[in-house]
């Protein structure tokens, strides 16, 4: 990630744990209707803002290190290790599919609120077009 | 696959660590390939046969053709 990228990642981040803080502590703008917003904000803001402090960090700390900058360069482009994560990947997808797929079931066998269940069900199916899409894409182009 | 990797490197006197270094790949991927636990792309393999100055054949072994 650039520099400029990580820092205003950072600064994005630490704006929306502001807000977050805003709108949990003033009533300038009231969220009686979306309580949640605020913790949401804060949470979103933590995490961004990790994001790009942590990126930010690391690169300053190899900024004078080339070579071990170089070696974390060669262990990201390398090609088993491209393969493993590939695999790692491929081996998660298949495992999230019968997860999803048991979440469904539970939640309908517990007679979970339908909008849950249908949100599930979308998702699961997104996922799975996903895959399918990916897969006639990759049948074209290879 | 096996190969003659190991040997190519050993005949050499270099470290996994310096043929990693050349052909911009890790350390683990060479200990890999040594063992026959990883096969290379074709690429690589052009990679490793242009390292040593031998052709393809000379470093890898096709199993198929030698039984």
């Amino acid at each position: 990630m650039k520099k400029r990228n990580a820092l205003l990642l950072a600064a994005a981040g630490l704006l929306l744990i502001a807000a977050g803080f805003l709108l949990l502590r003033t009533s300038i703008f009231p969220v009686d209707n979306l309580p949640a917003l605020p913790y949401l904000l804060i949470g979103v803001g933590c995490g961004v803002f990790g994001h790009g402090a942590g990126a930010w960090i690391s690169r300053q700390a190899l900024k004078n290190a080339p070579e071990i900058q170089k070696q974390i360069e060669i262990d990201q482009r390398d090609e088993r290790n491209v393969q493993i994560a590939n695999r790692a990947k491929g081996k998660a997808y298949d495992a999230m599919i019968y997860i999803f797929g048991a979440l469904m079931v539970s939640f309908a066998l517990m007679n979970a609120d339908l909008f849950v269940i249908l949100s599930l069900v979308a998702a699961y199916l997104c996922v799975v077009g996903i895959s399918v899409y990916y897969r006639v894409k990759f049948d074209k182009e290879m | 696959m096996k190969n003659r990797l190991e040997a190519l490197r050993k005949a050499r006197g270099i470290k996994q660590e310096e043929l990693a270094a050349a052909l911009e790949v890790s350390r683990q991927t060479i200990g890999s390939l040594e063992n026959g636990r990883y096969n290379p792309s074709i690429l690589l393999a052009f990679k490793i046969a242009r390292y040593f100055d031998v052709s393809i054949e000379d470093v890898f072994i096709d199993e198929e053709e030698s039984k």
